[in-house]
C-alpha cells in the first residue's frame, strides 16, 4: 500500500490555538491528519508532493465546533423561511428577515408555485408575530396565498403553526372543533393559529412533513453544509437523532461516509428516547456506549447523553430561583416547568456517569443548573471518575456560586450567547429584569471561575454561525444596539478558545480537533481575515471562504 | 341508536407526581376491567401482572387473557396509539399515564383528536406526602398544576393519613369542582373511574362501596338548557354522568358530555365518519343514590 502524498497548504496566517506555537504560515497534511507544521522555512522537512497555495490571502484556524445544534436545522431548508432576522440557507442564498406580514405573504406566494401538486402542502417556519408589525397573520391573510393548497406556517417557538382556510377544510378543523388550542375569532370561528402540538397535529401533513424532513437524508447534507458555510468543522446534534430507531444509524453512517460529507458530527443521545424507567436508562446507556466503542467512525462520533431538565426563559418555562420572573404573561403559574423529576435525577445522572457517558444537560435556569450539578455531585461521591467532562448545557443564568462548584467538579459549560442579542432586550424587560439579564449566558464569570466552556447557537433556534455567537460573547449587543451586561464581555481570544480547543474538550476530541497540532485531524476554517485584527465589532462580518475536513476542501457556498 | 365506541376510543390521562400510585393503578385497572382496556405507559419495566394473566407479551406489549393490552410509550405516543389503532377488535378505553412532571392536561388535549374522545382527566396524589410536595419549593407548583388540570382526584394511601380534612381543603382551594375520591393501594372503582358499568358488580370488592348506574335513550335533541337543569338537579352523591347526546340548537353534531364531581364539558365529537344517533346518557353514583326519574327534565321536553 502507497502512502498518501503530502500536501503543503499556505496560508497569509494559521492561527493554531496551540500556545506552544501560536501562529505558523504553512501546514502539511497526509490523508487526514496534520503531519508538519511551521513556516515557509520548514517545508523542505516535510517531503512534500503537493501545494495548495489557495489560501495565501487567507487566514486559517482550527475548524469552527458548533457543539450545540440540531440536525433539524437542515431539515427546515426544505421550506421556505418566513422569520424577522436574515438566514442564509445552505446553499448559501441570503433570506432576508420578512420584517411585516405583507412580506411574509409575498414570500410564501413566490414559493407556492414551486410546491409540485396542487395537493401539496405549501410549508413555511420561523413565524415570529411578536416582531412583526400590523395586525397578527391568520388564516385570512394566508387565503390571500392560496384558497386551494393547503398551507402551514411553523412559528419560531414551534409551539405555534397557523393554516390558511383550505388547510382548515381538508382537516376537518371547524367551529366544532373540540381540541383546546384552536384560536378562535370574535364569531368563534377558528381563525388558523394552532397553538400547541395537540392543536397542530390536527392540520394534515404539517407537523408529520417536518418530522420526515427531519429524519431525510437531506437533512444530514443541509445541515452540515450550513456548518461549512460558517467555517464549522465539528458540530453536535445535541438529542434530536432517535438512535433507537431503525434506520438512523445507518442514515448518519451513510451520509457522513461520503466524502464530501463537509462535517464531522457528533451525535448525542436523547435520554427523552429511553422511555425513563431505570431499566431503559440501563438499556440506553449499554446502546450509546456500543456505538461510541464500536461504530465511530473519522466523521461520526457518539458517547454523550444530552438530557433536558427544564423550559426556555423566553418561554416563561425555565426553572428559576426566586425572585422568578419579573412580568410573566397572565395565567403564568410562577414559575417554570421540569421536563424531568428533580428527584430522578441523582439515579438518572449516576446510570450514564457509571456507564462512561458524559452527559449534557439542558439548564436554562439556575435551579435547573444546581439540580444538575448536585446530581454530578452526588455521582461523583458514589462513583469518583475523572475527566467526566459533564457538560451544563445553555448555563444562562448559572450562577458565580454554581460556577465555582462546576470548576471544583471538573463540569463544563456550552453558553448560550447569541441570546444575547436575540432575546437580550426582552430579557431586561420581561423575563428576569436588568439586573439578571446583564449576568446572564455570564462567559466571563466561567472564565474567571476556570469553568471549560464553549457558546452555541442551537441551531435552529437562532442561525449557526460561530462567528456571530463570538461577536455576541464578546460584544454582548441586543438587537436593539445597547450593551448588555458588559462585565460578561470575553476578549476575542478566549471566545476563539470558546469554539476551538474548549468545544473540543467538551466533546471529548480535545486530543483530535480543536487546534492545529501534529498528529491531530486536518480541519480548518479559512477565513477571509484574521479575527485578531478586526474591529471587534466587525467579527461577525468577517466572510469565511470555507472549510478543510479531514484535509478535503470545501468551499462556502454562496448566492 | 349508534353506539360511540364504535364511533371512536374513549381516552383517559392518569396523571400525578413520582410515587404517587399510578402504576399501581393502571395495574389495577388491566386486571379488573371487563371489557378491553388499552393501558399506554411510561415504565413499562413496572408493571407486574400475574402469570397467569399474561396472553402474550413482547418488548413493548403485553397482552392479557382479559382483552386488555399494555403499551409502552417508550417510542412515543403517536407510534402506541398507531399500534392500538390497528388491534382487532379495537380496544374500546385508551388510558394514558401521563410523566410525573407531565401536564396532565395537555396530553388531554390529544383526545379531542379525530378518533377519540376524552374521558377524564385523572391525577393520583399520595395521600401521606400531598401536603409536604405541595409546600416543596422545587415540585409543588408542579403538584398543583396538576390537581388543577384534574377531573378526577385519586387520594390514594388514605390507609397512611389519621385525618384528611386538611389536605382536602387543599385539594378544595386547588379545584373546587373536581370529584375527590379516596383509596388505598390505587384501588378505585373503575365504574367510577370510567362513568360507566366497566367491571361486573360481582367482582368489584366491598371496600369499594357498590354503585348503581343509571341510563336515558331517546331520539330527540335536547335544549341545553334542559341539559343545565338536569346537571343542577342530580342528587350530590352522584359526580358521575356522561354521554353523548345532540343539542336543538346544532342537532347535526354529536355532542359529547361528561360530568366528574361538580365539573362538567359539552363538546362536539372530532370523529364525523359514522356519528351515534340521537341522546344516551348515564349516571352513576352510589346505590340508592340515583332517583328513579332523575331524567324527567329531559323527559318532560321531550314529551
Amino acid at each position: 500500500m502507497s502512502e498518501e502524498p503530502i500536501k503543503v497548504f499556505r496560508a497569509k496566517k494559521i492561527v493554531t490555538m496551540d500556545p506552544t506555537m501560536p501562529n505558523a504560515t504553512a501546514i502539511a497534511v497526509q490523508g487526514d491528519r496534520i503531519v508538519g507544521i511551521g513556516d515557509s522555512d520548514d517545508v523542505s522537512q516535510w517531503d512534500a508532493q503537493e501545494f495548495d497555495t489557495s489560501f495565501e490571502d487567507h487566514v486559517l484556524f482550527p475548524g469552527f465546533i458548533e457543539a450545540h445544534s440540531h440536525v433539524m436545522s437542515g431539515a427546515l431548508w426544505e421550506f421556505p423561511y418566513v422569520g424577522f432576522y436574515e438566514r442564509v440557507d445552505p446553499r448559501g442564498n441570503v433570506w432576508e428577515g420578512c420584517r411585516d406580514v405583507e412580506s411574509v405573504l409575498e414570500r410564501l406566494t413566490r414559493y407556492e408555485k414551486d410546491v409540485g401538486d396542487s395537493d401539496d402542502t405549501l410549508i413555511a417556519w420561523g413565524l415570529d408575530p411578536i416582531f412583526l408589525q400590523g395586525e397578527r397573520l391568520v388564516a385570512n391573510h394566508l387565503d390571500q396565498v392560496s384558497t386551494t393548497r393547503p398551507i402551514f406556517v411553523l412559528h419560531a417557538s414551534g409551539h405555534l403553526a397557523t393554516v390558511n382556510s383550505e388547510m382548515m377544510r381538508r382537516s376537518g378543523i371547524d367551529r366544532h372543533t373540540p381540541t383546546p388550542g384552536v384560536a378562535r375569532n370574535a364569531l368563534s370561528e377558528p381563525n388558523g393559529e394552532l397553538q400547541e402540538p395537540a392543536a397542530m397535529s390536527l392540520a394534515v401533513n404539517g407537523l408529520s412533513s417536518i418530522w420526515t424532513a427531519i429524519m431525510s437524508p437531506e437533512a444530514k447534507w443541509n445541515y452540515a453544509s450550513e456548518a461549512r458555510n460558517c467555517g464549522v468543522t465539528t458540530i453536535a446534534d445535541l438529542g434530536t437523532t432517535p438512535l433507537t430507531m431503525e434506520g438512523q444509524l445507518e442514515a448518519w453512517r451513510e451520509a457522513t461516509d461520503q466524502t464530501n460529507y463537509p462535517a464531522r458530527v457528533v451525535v448525542a443521545f436523547g435520554h427523552h428516547d429511553s422511555g425513563g424507567s431505570p431499566a431503559d436508562i440501563d438499556g440506553l446507556a449499554t446502546l450509546a456506549v456500543r456505538l461510541r466503542d464500536e461504530e465511530e467512525t473519522a466523521k461520526l462520533r457518539f458517547g454523550i447523553v444530552k438530557l433536558i431538565l427544564d423550559g426556555s426563559i423566553q418561554g416563561f418555562t425555565a426553572r428559576l430561583s426566586p425572585p422568578y420572573y419579573v412580568d410573566p404573561p397572565q395565567g403564568h403559574p410562577g414559575n417554570g416547568l421540569w421536563l424531568i423529576p428533580p428527584e430522578q435525577m441523582p439515579q438518572i445522572v449516576s446510570s450514564y456517569h457509571r456507564a462512561g457517558l458524559t452527559v449534557h444537560c439542558h439548564c436554562n435556569g439556575d435551579e435547573a443548573s444546581q439540580v444538575f450539578i448536585d446530581a454530578v455531585e452526588a455521582a461523583l461521591i458514589e462513583h469518583p471518575r475523572d475527566d467526566h467532562r459533564h457538560t451544563v448545557q445553555h448555563s444562562q443564568l448559572t450562577t458565580t456560586p454554581q460556577y465555582q462548584k462546576m470548576s471544583e467538579l471538573g463540569m463544563n459549560a456550552n453558553i448560550f450567547s447569541n441570546h444575547i442579542f436575540y432575546w437580550g432586550d426582552q430579557h431586561a424587560a420581561r423575563t428576569v429584569g436588568e439586573d439578571r439579564a446583564a449576568a446572564m449566558d455570564a462567559c466571563a464569570t466561567a472564565e474567571r471561575e476556570n469553568v471549560k466552556f464553549s457558546i452555541h447557537s442551537d441551531s435552529p433556534i437562532t442561525p449557526m454561525s460561530q462567528l456571530h455567537t463570538m461577536w455576541c460573547a464578546v460584544n454582548r449587543k441586543t438587537a436593539s444596539g445597547r450593551t448588555l451586561g458588559p462585565n460578561e464581555r470575553i476578549s476575542i481570544h478566549k471566545a476563539l478558545q470558546a469554539c476551538t480547543i474548549d468545544a473540543a474538550h467538551q466533546l471529548q476530541m480535545d486530543n483530535e480537533i480543536g487546534s492545529l497540532e501534529v498528529g491531530k485531524l486536518a480541519d480548518f476554517s479559512v477565513l477571509a481575515s484574521d479575527p485578531y485584527e478586526v474591529p471587534s465589532e466587525e467579527l461577525k462580518d468577517i466572510q469565511v471562504w470555507g472549510t478543510v475536513v479531514g484535509g478535503i476542501v470545501h468551499q462556502a457556498a454562496s448566492e | 341508536m349508534g353506539d360511540l365506541s364504535q364511533t371512536a376510543m374513549e381516552m383517559t390521562v392518569i396523571g400525578g407526581y413520582l410515587g404517587a400510585g399510578k402504576t399501581t393503578l393502571l395495574n389495577h385497572i388491566l386486571t379488573q376491567a371487563q371489557e378491553p382496556v388499552a393501558v399506554l405507559i411510561n415504565d413499562f419495566g413496572d408493571i407486574n401482572i400475574d402469570d397467569e394473566l399474561i396472553e402474550s407479551a413482547d418488548e413493548n406489549t403485553i397482552s392479557l387473557s382479559n382483552g386488555c393490552i399494555c403499551c409502552s410509550l417508550a417510542d412515543g405516543y403517536s407510534r402506541a396509539l398507531q399500534e392500538i389503532k390497528v388491534r382487532q377488535p379495537r380496544p374500546k378505553r385508551l388510558v394514558i399515564e401521563a410523566s410525573g412532571v407531565a401536564d396532565p392536561a395537555a396530553i388531554a388535549a390529544y383526545g379531542h383528536a379525530p378518533g377519540l374522545y376524552l374521558n377524564a382527566v385523572v391525577v393520583v396524589l399520595d395521600g401521606a406526602n400531598a401536603e409536604q410536595q405541595l409546600s416543596d419549593s422545587m415540585v409543588g407548583q408542579t403538584v398543583a398544576n396538576q390537581i388543577a388540570a384534574a377531573d378526577l382526584i385519586v387520594l390514594n394511601k388514605r390507609d397512611l393519613v389519621d385525618d384528611p380534612s386538611a389536605i382536602w381543603s387543599e385539594l378544595k382551594g386547588l379545584n373546587s369542582e373536581a370529584m375527590i375520591v379516596e383509596c388505598t393501594h390505587s384501588q378505585i372503582n373503575l365504574n367510577v373511574l370510567f362513568g360507566s358499568q366497566v367491571t361486573k358488580r360481582s367482582l368489584a370488592p366491598k371496600t369499594m362501596g357498590r354503585f348503581e348506574s343509571r341510563s336515558h335513550i331517546s331520539d330527540i335533541p335536547i335544549s341545553r338548557k334542559a341539559l343545565i337543569d338536569l346537571i343542577e338537579q342530580l342528587p350530590e352523591e352522584v359526580q358521575r354522568a356522561k354521554g353523548v347526546l345532540r343539542i336543538d340548537e346544532e342537532p347535526e353534531i354529536p355532542m359529547v358530555f361528561q360530568l366528574v364531581g361538580r365539573k362538567w364539558d359539552l363538546r362536539a365529537l372530532a370523529e364525523r365518519k359514522n356519528p351515534p344517533i340521537g341522546n344516551q346518557i348515564v349516571v352513576v353514583g352510589p346505590e340508592g343514590s340515583v332517583p328513579e326519574n332523575w331524567d324527567k327534565v329531559l323527559k318532560l321536553q321531550e314529551a
